[in-house]
């Protein structure tokens, strides 16, 4: 546990769009992906990520069909809608942002006040 | 917003396949979790428990992903709904009751609604509809409030009033349409070529009347309603420039109008120009209205109706400066006045719908009363039981929701039998005559209505759990446990509340019994007023002469006499007449006379006149009765001299201490030659002519038909046999003379005579049948509270009568206790009805608002009524047995 961070509430939604976006997923793959690209840094909680799904679908930021799995099991596939697409833009930028602030003031020395 | 109402509607209306899918997502996830642990080394069993637990509890997560969507809100609002269902179900009086009361109450607004929405409410369907004005003369001193407006007027104001955009007239008719042998008669208007412009709705197919159409020689052209396209050309979209026989005159239809277009009440299918002379748009015509052609103006964008009247009133001094007839016209009181058309149209009518919505208020506000008297003391039958929910933890907003399903499934299965009873009371409506009100047309049971119904209920259901989710909530938890247990009392501010609610339901159903007991009261007078003829075993019918066929006054006067002579053969016929127009024919108009030797005293002004010609026996016919001289005679019109005979108003307003035999008299407002006075042979009883009501008695002259040939005429047939069943033979004889001439409007004067109180009856009707409900309401009610009072007091009866009270004392307890109700709801019924009848003043005929008989006759309704409903609680009460209440502890 040690090696894996704490999620920032709000950042789930981003995390699960980011992970769309590279490839059509279905529920477990999300879970999977976001671990890889965080370089297994990342956990998520099993029981919010199907709700997060939800709400995502519902406001229509991403799109859910059902489809063959790698093992020939049916499950449901995510992907990502325009409106979803839009929306990672903006969370992506607004994070950037915000996490250059923050290190700029973490790194904030005395001699520079 | 709209995506998620979308795809929340979508997962709505596929709640099973959203469970499955989530279902099979979810266990997915297991099976991939599980297969991975096991690749990791994890024993299969554990995998499988370690997956499951790291996922959670599904219920939990399941629950999750529909709260995503929004659908838990619909998944409670089930169980209540089901909960709520379960309780009404458990209660069939109480449910029954309520949804009785609802179903009457709706119903009975619905169908005043439907009428005020069609008549006072929907704009007209023409574009701006509300700067659509309507001026006519008026000549108040001379007795013509309403005269119209002349030919000449719409020439002399066409282009001249800056505040109209544009100014047009019309005048309604009837004309003989179609080939010979398949004619029929059919309403029609007569209109100048600006009058679709004015409304701003023209033809849909074709053009309107232009400029050149104007004159009787160019007129020959026609336009067809939408219905009349329809039935008679199957909607033919070639029809134009097919020849249209009008009058038995071909026309050329030139336009179709569009399917929407309706002017006021009229149902004319056939539109034709309003032809004239040169000689008729005259000054001299200025004032000869008539109240035949009518006026019709659309006022400019930034105009308005104070300004339209100035500009009119500024026009008429100039023009009156060099009128002859000036002094007259200003002695009469003259001016042309600016209405708008839709007010105008109504105006007559408006009162009485603004009443009998007052009155079907009051009963939705009885039934409310009612219903939130009944619901309290159900909620007080439920007190423990949601005291001890309350304290397991339901929530204060739960309650609430929980009252307020309940209360808005009542209003809303309340609502839809609201509905089908609307529907009843629309239909009933019909029967009564109302369709033949201005606009009453219109009336119809549309999505309109059903909507606002819904919308109706709803907010009723809102309203009655208003008070009981106030009442569940303010229980302070541990006296409602102990008082229930103790089976004390009631609380005494519940009690206070209900008892408030009796007394302002009497005072409510006292106010509409008093409204409804003044509307029948005036209705009866009305009928009581005697029509100034006999009018039983009377025919009357008809009969418009088109010019074409009869161009000439002999060509007219034949036919009536060869009409005349035929009826009068026929079995069972006592006496035939014609008239230009009968009483109550709804067409009634005045025109001037001038009275030989009668000086105007300063003030008065020419006076306007019935003036009718008769021929044949049309005083015997009608049964007017004759004061002094003789009837008119058939060897009047060849006789040298003149004659004419007037009634009785007419004699006493010109010769009040004098004979009126061999007085002289002008028709028209001039003094004429000598040779053309007619003098007067007799005088006849007066009749009322527009209707019962007719207060001013203006007079009525009757010269010989050849001096008043016009091209209609009623016939009048007094018969010994039952007046209706003569209407085919009367058509027959009219054939038998020319097959081409319909007989109109066939009604014996009985049925003329009631058709003109439909405008009285109907209201008085339903006024009465309000007060009906409402006094059942208010039984309902009354017997409710009380029986739930003696129910609630049981055990203190019993124990008092186990220490020796007598059943009449107690009888007498309950018995005080709803005469004091009832005194508290009569006094405030009595101010009630003081202050809301003194509005109803202008709808009654020759009664005083506050009519002291009427309101003792309500107090005594109300006294009886509640009386009856307190009976069966206290004798219930009287019949208490001591042993049994005090063994059921």
């Amino acid at each position: 546990m040690s090696k894996t961070a704490e999620l920032l509430p709000g950042t789930l939604d981003m995390l699960i769009l980011k992970a769309v976006s590279l490839k059509p997923l279905h529920g477990y793959g999300v879970l999977i992906r976001i671990r890889q690209i965080s370089g297994d840094a990342l956990e998520i909680p099993q029981g919010s990520l199907y709700p997060a799904l939800y709400r995502l679908e519902h406001r229509d930021l991403i799109a859910a069909e059902w489809g063959q799995s790698e093992n020939n099991r049916r499950a449901k596939y995510y992907t990502l809608t325009a409106a979803g697409r839009r929306r990672l833009r903006d969370e992506t930028a607004g994070w950037n942002r915000l996490a250059t602030a923050i290190a700029a003031a973490l790194n904030t020395t005395s001699e520079e006040v | 917003m709209l995506k998620r109402l979308r795809s929340l509607f979508r997962v709505l209306t596929r709640r099973r396949e959203f469970e499955d899918g989530m279902t099979e997502e979810l266990r997915f996830h297991i099976e991939q979790y599980t297969d991975e642990l096991v690749r990791s080394g994890v024993t299969p069993e554990k995998a499988a428990r370690l997956a499951q637990r790291e996922l959670g509890s599904l219920a939990n997560v399941k629950g999750d992903c529909r709260e995503a969507f929004g659908i838990h809100l619909f998944d409670e609002l089930r169980r209540e709904l089901s909960y709520a269902a379960r309780l009404l179900r458990k209660t069939p009086g109480f449910t029954a009751t309520a949804l009785l009361t609802l179903a009457v109450c709706f119903g009975a607004n619905l169908t005043i609604f439907a009428v005020i929405d069609s008549v006072l409410l929907r704009p007209l369907p023409f574009p701006e509809p509300d700067r659509l004005v309507t001026v006519f003369n008026t000549y108040p001193k001379a007795g013509v409030d309403r005269d119209g407006s002349s030919l000449t007027n719409y020439y002399e104001r066409r282009g001249h009033i800056s505040a109209f955009t544009s100014l047009a007239i019309y005048h309604y008719g009837t004309e003989i349409i179609g080939e010979p042998g398949s004619t029929e008669r059919l309403q029609t208007m007569r209109v100048s070529p600006d009058f679709f412009s004015t409304l701003g709705l023209g033809p849909a197919i074709g053009r309107t009347f232009t400029e050149e159409e104007t004159t009787s020689e160019t007129d020959h052209v026609a336009i067809l309603s939408d219905a009349f396209w329809r039935q008679r050309y199957n909607a033919d979209p070639n029809v134009i420039g097919k020849l249209i026989r009008v009058n038995s005159v071909p026309r050329t239809v030139i336009g179709v109008l569009p399917p929407a277009f309706r002017f006021l009440s009229s149902d004319a299918r056939v539109f034709l120009p309003l032809a004239s002379r040169p000689e008729d748009r005259a000054p001299s015509g200025r004032h000869s209205g008539g109240n035949v052609i009518q006026m019709i103006a659309r006022l400019e964008p930034r105009a308005t109706l104070a300004q339209a009247q100035s500009q009119l009133d500024a026009q008429n001094a100039a023009l009156e400066v060099d009128d002859p007839q000036a002094k007259m016209i200003a002695d009469a009181g003259f001016r042309s006045l600016v209405v708008p058309l839709h007010a105008d149209h109504v105006a007559t009518i408006r009162p009485t719908l603004v009443l009998l919505e007052a009155g079907v208020l009051l009963l939705l506000l009885i039934g409310a009363v009612n219903l939130v008297n009944l619901l309290l003391i159900r909620a007080s039958g439920r007190v423990k039981e949601l005291a001890v929910r309350q304290a397991l933890g339901a929530s204060h907003g739960y309650i609430v929701s929980e009252t307020l399903v309940e209360t808005t499934l009542l209003t809303l299965v309340g609502g839809l039998l609201g509905l089908a009873v609307g529907a009843g009371g629309i239909h009933l409506l019909r029967v009564l005559g109302v369709d033949r009100l201005p606009l009453g047309g219109r009336i119809a049971f549309d999505a309109r209505l059903a909507l606002a119904c819904l919308v109706a209920a709803i907010v009723m259901g809102i309203v009655l759990a208003a008070p009981i989710a106030w009442f569940n909530l303010r229980r302070h938890l541990g006296n409602a446990l102990q008082a229930e247990s103790r089976g004390g009392t009631s609380g005494r501010a519940a009690q206070f509340l209900r008892h408030g609610f009796i007394v302002s339901q009497i005072a409510l159903a006292f106010m509409l019994l008093a409204g409804a007991g003044l509307l029948g009261l005036s209705l009866q007078r009305v009928m009581a007023v005697s029509p100034g003829f006999q009018s039983d075993h009377v025919l009357t019918g008809q009969i418009l002469l088109p010019w074409a066929d009869y161009p000439d006054g002999t060509a007219r006067l034949t036919f009536v006499e060869s009409l005349i002579d035929k009826i009068g053969h026929l079995p069972g016929v006592l006496s035939a007449g014609v008239v230009n127009n009968v009483p109550f024919s709804g067409k009634s108009g005045k025109s001037a006379a001038t009275v030989m030797g009668h000086v105007l005293r300063p003030g008065e002004s020419v006076r306007g006149h019935y003036s009718y010609g008769v021929a044949g026996d049309y005083f015997r016919a009608m049964g007017f009765s004759l004061r002094s001289g003789r009837f008119l005679t058939a060897d009047d019109p060849r006789r040298a001299e003149r004659v004419c005979v007037v009634d009785e108003d007419f004699a006493r307003y010109y010769w009040p201490h004098a004979s009126a035999i061999g007085q002289r008299l002008w028709d028209g407002s001039d003094t004429g030659k000598d040779a053309e006075a007619f003098t007067v042979v007799g005088v006849v009883g007066g009749a009322k002519q527009a209707g019962l009501t007719e207060d001013e008695a203006q007079g009525a002259i009757y010269y010989p038909y050849v001096f008043r040939i016009g091209d209609s005429f009623f016939v009048a047939v007094r018969t010994s046999l039952p007046p209706e069943s003569l209407g085919l033979t009367l058509q027959t004889v009219v054939r038998q003379i020319d097959p081409d001439i319909p007989v109109n409007d066939l009604r014996s004067m009985d049925t003329r005579i009631a058709d003109s109180l439909v405008a009285r009856r109907s209201p008085a009707l339903l006024a009465g049948l309000f007060s009906c409900m409402a006094l059942l309401l208010t039984a309902i009610g009354t017997y409710g509270v009380l029986s739930y009072a003696v129910a609630q007091r049981r055990r203190e009866i019993g124990l008092r009568m186990a220490l020796g009270a007598q059943p009449g004392q107690i009888r007498s307890q309950f018995f005080y206790l709803s005469l004091r109700l009832l005194a508290g709801g009569t006094l405030l019924g009595l101010i009630g009805a003081w202050q809301a009848n003194r509005a109803m003043g202008s709808v009654l005929f020759h009664v005083q608002p506050l009519n002291l008989p009427i309101l003792a006759g309500a107090t005594c309704v109300m006294g009886v009524v509640s009386f009856a409903a307190c009976l069966l609680p206290s004798q219930r009460a009287a019949r208490i047995s001591p042993r049994e209440t005090l063994a059921e502890e």
